[in-house]
């Protein structure tokens, strides 16, 4: 009979419940506590109206007083109130069941610590229903934390996990599970021997096996003293049990299984070194990713934790196919939001360095795939999608080659640039970031579709990864591009903005920027001018950070900003050679120049050496002028001194530099 | 390519050598059963065998009460059975509490009970499908027998069927024997489904004695 039977309408059931005057007595209280119960499991819609109706404070009073009642009769319980608390329990339960209001009314009635005294109940059907109901509440965020380092909450989970009810035990490992937070509280569990308990309970049943070792597994995260303790547990035993449990005949089991030996390979490595488990561990999750529904949705996302920044893992997860098995469930229909961001991530993981994996991406049905997940409803699909495309984009080869030049890409990332998630606009830049680079086609789409203007709207942002990201793609996307693209981006950027940038905090935005402006100068003498417009606002930036030296990278990137423009004319010559090599005689005060020259960074000293390359260029007129003047300031004996320059390409500069000065001189002679 | 030829006397000779035990066999008769839920054959089988049950039979007979009530078409005892024995279930199955809900639906149509149909349609089955939108096809397929006159013979009559029912309860008895720790598939259509297969694979390469009909389990010479 549908709920709107005459007295069975949810408003006339709800006045029934609760204590005291108006509610009803036994049977017929234990029949609408029965009856609300089975209108809800199951039924969201139904939950709602019920909480909406207030009926949740009501059946936990009805709990309490049950509860207490059966204490009060000296433990024989009336088999009436051992009925009424099931039934009360039962639909607590189901209330905190998938329904974030249901939680959060069941918490707020206070019905934890009346659940939680029902489990020493000598019923077993109330302990049963106690245990769900509280294993319920538990898996919900909103539950509350048991803070293990107290004793006594400590021996009430200790009781717990010593109970024959597996519904206990399981409670108890949720419990530990969802409370398990600092390094602290896992030494105190695993003092308390938990884990050796959890360790000899994997022999039960799958569902108790599935409860422990996800609380082994948060006992063990993270944390290096715990992980080694367990791992030495009865000479590897606890280990050995995981091993078998990972070709467990259930895949969740196998899946659990995995993510405890990968959190006992992170916090205690010497224990899961050999590449035979970890070998295995890919194969297990390889074929995981095949499994419906949780399974299949949790495991890619292991497989990348196991695999992460591992090369030799890597080439194991692709000689078992692990490309063909996740992107044969890309080309799924409909595929849930969470397993597709999986999918992603794990593909991601396995382009980030192998070229024969970024490779076999290329399909053109894959990249269509790649480039939908762009546009996808879920921010961290859209994150995952970018990348992808980030990791495969790191392959010169393929860039080269020209694929992925289509417009649908760069136009896609280009909006992503606005997306609302900053996550996402991350994500994107580093995408673009290697997309840009080389590519003249893929440039000019990038600015016909108007990236540069959001690229530079990005590099004002208060958020200092955008900014940062942003100028690295604006100065991808400068290196080596035509004239008129350079002046375009130059343009929008504007004079103001990119010496701003080159006063960023930021030391690495400080050298995005300047290695930007060395992309802007080299090989091209037009775009020179740039540097010594408004009153050479951008020449004055670069030395003043060359003479602050906040970084290395910001002085290794100023000094090739002006070899790049003492590359140039004569006068570019001179106005580089004037910041080297101050005009004053005498001067006490080591400039810049000679103390970059000795640096112990290899790059600091091949960049100043550079310039000096290109003020002596003997093909121009006024090279011999600056050559005595570099005689003058001591620094042709600083090049002497580095004939021996223990890098090679020092050496050969320094040859070239010396070589040329020789030549000036003899020409002049 | 020519194929191997193996005659009926040679294979005979060969399938005499495989050892397979008695105490094999009972445990997977017993699988079968208890996993089916036949409570009583278990028993007596048990007890003239004295092949012990993995799994209490008292549980069993909860399972089975469930399924008893979900085929004599009433869905609602059933609910309220499953519900009693573990709450969690219908709650962490959405698919199946659908599918119970789809065949409450189903037998009020059945019993030509149109008003009250339509009523339960639109305050349980909808809000089904407005929580979860993979429910929606199936819905409307469920909802549109009630634009026909002639129920049986329409378009999705086959919703009517008694393989509605099994696909349900089987549904529901897997559900069960999960939320137990138990392996929701007996090991005998995995046994069989393996000869299939091994045979398939063996015709590539031979021709020899095949058992064509599982259930007869006779050797049919190959066709010359």
């Amino acid at each position: 009979m549908p709920a709107s039977a005459a007295n069975n309408r949810p408003e006339d059931l709800t006045a029934r419940l609760g204590v005291g005057a108006g509610a009803a007595q036994g049977e017929a209280l234990l029949k609408a506590l029965r009856e609300v119960k089975n209108q809800i499991i199951g039924n969201k819609t139904k939950k709602l109206l019920y909480l909406h109706l207030g009926a949740v404070p009501k059946i936990v009073s009805v709990l309490a007083a049950a509860g207490s009642a059966s204490d009060d009769s000296g433990g024989i319980s009336r088999g009436g109130d051992a009925a009424v608390i099931v039934q009360a329990a039962a639909a607590i339960g189901s209330f905190a069941c998938g329904v974030e209001d249901g939680v959060r009314a069941v918490l707020d009635a206070g019905a934890v610590p009346h659940l939680t005294s029902i489990l020493s109940h000598h019923d077993e059907k109330v302990v049963d229903a106690g245990a769900r109901s509280l294993k319920m509440i538990f898996q919900s965020e909103l539950a509350p934390k048991y803070d293990v380092l107290q004793e006594e909450n400590l021996n009430f989970l200790l009781s717990l996990l010593d109970s024959d009810n597996e519904n206990v035990t399981e409670l108890a490992a949720s419990i530990i599970a969802h409370s398990c937070e600092t390094n602290e509280q896992q030494k105190a569990l695993c003092d308390a021997g938990v884990l050796l308990r959890f360790v000899s309970l994997l022999g039960g049943s799958s569902n108790q096996k599935d409860g422990c070792l996800e609380s082994i597994a948060a006992v063990i995260k993270n944390n290096t003293e715990v992980s080694s303790r367990f791992s030495c547990t009865g000479n590897g035993k606890a280990l050995n049990a995981l091993a078998n449990l990972i070709q467990d005949r259930y895949p969740q089991t196998r899946l659990l299984a995995c993510k405890c030996l990968i959190a006992v390979g992170h916090a205690s490595p010497c224990y899961v070194e050999e590449l035979q488990i970890k070998t295995k561990l890919v194969l297990v999750l390889v074929e995981l990713l095949e499994e419906p529904g949780r399974v299949g949705n949790e495991a890619p996302f292991s497989l990348k934790t196991l695999i992460a920044d591992d090369e030799e893992l890597h080439k194991q997860a692709l000689s078992v196919n692990a490309i063909e098995k996740l992107c044969s469930i890309l080309q799924m229909s409909s595929v849930q939001a969470r397993r597709l961001q999986g999918i992603l991530l794990a593909l991601a993981e396995l382009c980030s360095k192998l070229e024969k994996c970024r490779c076999q991406l290329m399909s053109p049905q894959v990249l269509n795939l790649i480039v939908d997940a762009l546009k996808h409803d879920c921010m961290d699909v859209r994150v995952a999608a970018c990348n992808c495309i980030r990791n495969i984009t790191r392959s010169l080869k393929n860039l080269s080659a020209g694929c992925l030049s289509s417009e649908a890409f760069i136009v896609r990332l280009v909006q992503l640039l606005h997306d609302p998630s900053t996550s996402v606009q991350i994500a994107a830049l580093g995408a673009l970031c290697n997309i840009v680079i080389n590519c003249a086609t893929r440039k000019s789409v990038l600015i016909k579709c108007g990236g540069v203007s959001q690229l530079v709207q990005l590099s004002k942002s208060m958020d200092s990864v955008l900014r940062s990201k942003s100028v690295l793609a604006l100065r991808n996307l400068m290196f080596l591009a035509d004239i008129t693209d350079k002046e375009f981006i130059l343009k929008e950027l504007t004079l103001c903005t990119l010496a701003s940038l080159i006063y960023d905090s930021e030391c690495s935005i400080q050298e995005q920027a300047l290695a930007l402006i060395s992309g802007l100068v080299d090989g091209c003498s037009q775009s020179v001018k740039h540097v010594f417009a408004q009153d050479s606002i951008i020449l004055d930036a670069v030395m003043r950070q060359l003479q602050n030296a906040s970084s290395i990278g910001v002085c290794i990137q100023g000094m090739f900003v002006l070899s790049n423009i003492a590359a140039g004319s004569e006068s570019d010559k001179d106005t580089v050679m004037n910041y080297l090599v101050p005009p004053q005689t005498d001067s006490c005060i080591p400039s810049f120049t000679i103390k970059f020259l000795q640096s112990k960074d290899i790059l600091l000293r091949v960049a100043s050496l550079w310039c000096f390359v290109n003020l002596t260029d003997p093909a121009s007129v006024g090279s011999s002028r600056r050559v005595a003047r570099l005689q003058d300031a001591g620094i042709v004996l600083q090049l002497k001194s580095m004939l021996n320059d223990p890098c090679l390409d020092c050496k050969l500069r320094v040859r070239m530099i010396l070589e040329q000065c020789m030549e000036l001189e003899t020409a002049q002679a | 390519m020519s194929k191997k030829v193996i005659t009926r006397e040679e294979w005979e000779r060969k399938l005499k050598d495989v050892k397979i035990s008695k105490k094999d066999m009972n445990k997977l008769v017993m699988n079968f059963l208890v996993t089916e839920g036949f409570v009583d054959a278990a028993e007596k089988f048990w007890i003239e065998s004295g092949t012990e049950p993995d799994i209490d039979l008292a549980t069993i007979t909860d399972r089975m009460a469930v399924k008893k009530a979900l085929q004599s078409g009433n869905v609602e005892d059933a609910i309220e059975k499953v519900n009693d024995l573990n709450p969690t279930i219908l709650d962490t199955n959405p698919q199946l509490y659908f599918h119970l809900q789809q065949q409450r639906l189903i037998e009020l149509i059945r019993s030509g009970n149109v008003e009250e149909a339509l009523e339960f349609a639109q305050e349980e089955l909808v809000p089904r499908g407005e929580e979860n939108q993979n429910f929606l096809e199936e819905l409307e397929r469920t909802v549109a027998l009630l634009a026909f006159d002639d129920v049986k013979n329409c378009p999705y009559g086959e919703l009517l069927d008694v393989s509605q029912h099994l696909k349900t309860a089987s549904e529901l008895n897997a559900a069960i024997l999960t939320s137990q720790s138990h392996e929701k598939d007996p090991k005998l259509p995995t046994l069989l489904k393996m000869l299939i297969w091994a045979q398939n694979q063996l015709d590539e390469k031979a021709v020899y004695p095949r058992i064509n009909d599982i259930t007869a389990a006779i050797l049919e010479d190959p066709a010359v």
